[in-house]
């Protein structure tokens, strides 16, 4: 049900990601999440184009986590942020976090080998029904993500949203 | 920090050691490698052991964030080019789409003028010509200046319909913005020595490039009065006196 890819550049962490929708417990969730008790970046779809959209944005935050240069404290809020288009924190969790009437979740995890453990934890935590992740399509708003990120018409043009949503993502931090 | 910053650019190079070269330039190297399960194309700047190590850091920095930002300039005013995905501005490294299925528009001119005769190889270059024409009167008008025009700059998507012209500019390393008509005179200059040198006989073709793009921009005429300056007296402008 859930997806996992294991990242080329830092082969010895793996990303998975989680769905899930009829979420009953988000307040719940939100709440752990913000105490430290589950270690997870728990993020509202309704933004979320594709996978790849989380890929690329768990890949940046292990990357600034490398080299030490987060813009955020740990490495599932950088993921977080780094799925904004804007450089403002507290924003990227308003759009992109969950909140307490939230419905559906996506769940994104990274490990290390050998911490498999940590996904059954996560699930036993949602109170929701797990649904594949290719079906994030049926829980999204596209046109409030064109909004969001400020894809012109123009640019619709060129192909696809994923690419146009990415492209913001990678470069904003030098605009 | 430092150690940690070393370490880094080891992780994207050794990444990179194991990856296909595409191609390698005096600037940068190319690579095609699978990226987050896409196929995506790679280009690292690599260290130049010629240049002081400041400088040649201060160069790649500026020149990895100035591709970057006319990437995503052209891409909002809807000109072709490839989406970034990754940027690593340590080791000088951008991941960025594979355009598949594409060739050079070098290589389409030349292959187009091996298979038939010099007049009809015009011909049917022609709609080709005034395509590059349109696109590049766009880029410059949202003052984008590419820098490096060279038919190997720019690559033709193979598409079903041969009647719809799939342009999408590359390498955007040596880009600038600026709202010069000088600047964007010199880069219509670049592009004719470098089209002409690559494709001889081809002037009209050319004339045809250059014909689509004043009919295709507002600001034009300052430009092409700037390549007829520059072609008298080339690229640099004289600092003598």
């Amino acid at each position: 049900m859930h997806t996992s890819h294991r990242l080329e550049l830092y082969p010895e962490q793996t990303v998975t990601q989680l769905l899930f929708k009829c979420v009953k417990n988000a307040k719940e969730l939100r709440k752990s999440v913000m105490e430290g008790k589950i270690d997870a970046a728990f993020i509202n779809p309704k933004m979320l184009v594709d996978p790849f959209q989380v890929l690329v944005a768990a890949n940046k935050a292990v990357h600034l986590q490398t080299i030490g240069k987060m813009k955020t404290r740990s490495l599932y809020s950088e993921v977080i942020f780094n799925l904004s288009p804007t450089n403002n924190i507290s924003e990227a969790f308003k759009r992109f976090g969950i909140s307490d009437t939230d419905d559906s979740v996506l769940v994104v995890l990274i490990t290390t080998e050998g911490e498999s453990q940590v996904l059954a934890d996560v699930v036993e935590k949602v109170d929701g029904q797990q649904i594949p992740v290719a079906e994030l399509s049926t829980l999204n708003d596209v046109t409030q993500i064109k909004k969001l990120y400020k894809v012109t018409p123009q640019e619709e043009k060129l192909g696809s949203l994923l690419d146009s949503v990415v492209c913001r993502m990678a470069i904003k931090d030098v605009l | 920090m430092e150690v940690n910053k070393k370490e880094e650019s080891m992780a994207v190079s050794g990444f990179l050691l194991k990856e296909r070269v595409l191609r390698q330039g005096a600037e940068a190297r190319v690579y095609r490698a699978s990226f987050l399960g896409r196929s995506s194309v790679v280009k690292e700047r690599f260290s130049k052991k010629y240049r002081h190590p400041v400088l040649d850091r201060r160069l790649s920095d500026r020149r990895t964030l100035q591709e970057v930002r006319c990437i995503l300039r052209c891409r909002r005013a809807g000109i072709p080019t490839p989406a970034v995905y990754f940027v690593d501005y340590t080791s000088h490294c951008i991941f960025m789409e594979d355009i598949v299925d594409s060739v050079t528009v070098r290589d389409h001119i030349a292959s187009t003028q091996r298979r038939s005769d010099p007049s009809s190889a015009l011909e049917q270059l022609v709609p080709l010509a005034a395509k590059v024409g349109r696109v590049l009167a766009q880029m410059h008008q949202e003052d984008v200046v590419h820098g490096d025009l060279t038919t190997s700059n720019m690559l033709l998507r193979k598409s079903q319909d041969p009647a719809e012209l799939g342009l999408v500019l590359i390498d955007f390393g040596l880009s600038s913005v600026s709202a010069l008509p000088e600047d964007k005179g010199v880069d219509l200059y670049v592009l004719e020595k470098a089209f002409l040198s690559t494709h001889p006989n081809t002037e009209r073709l050319f004339q045809e490039l250059l014909n689509s793009y004043v009919a295709s921009s507002k600001k034009s005429s300052p430009v092409i009065k700037k390549l007829d300056e520059v072609r008298l007296r080339g690229r640099k402008r004289s600092m003598v006196g």
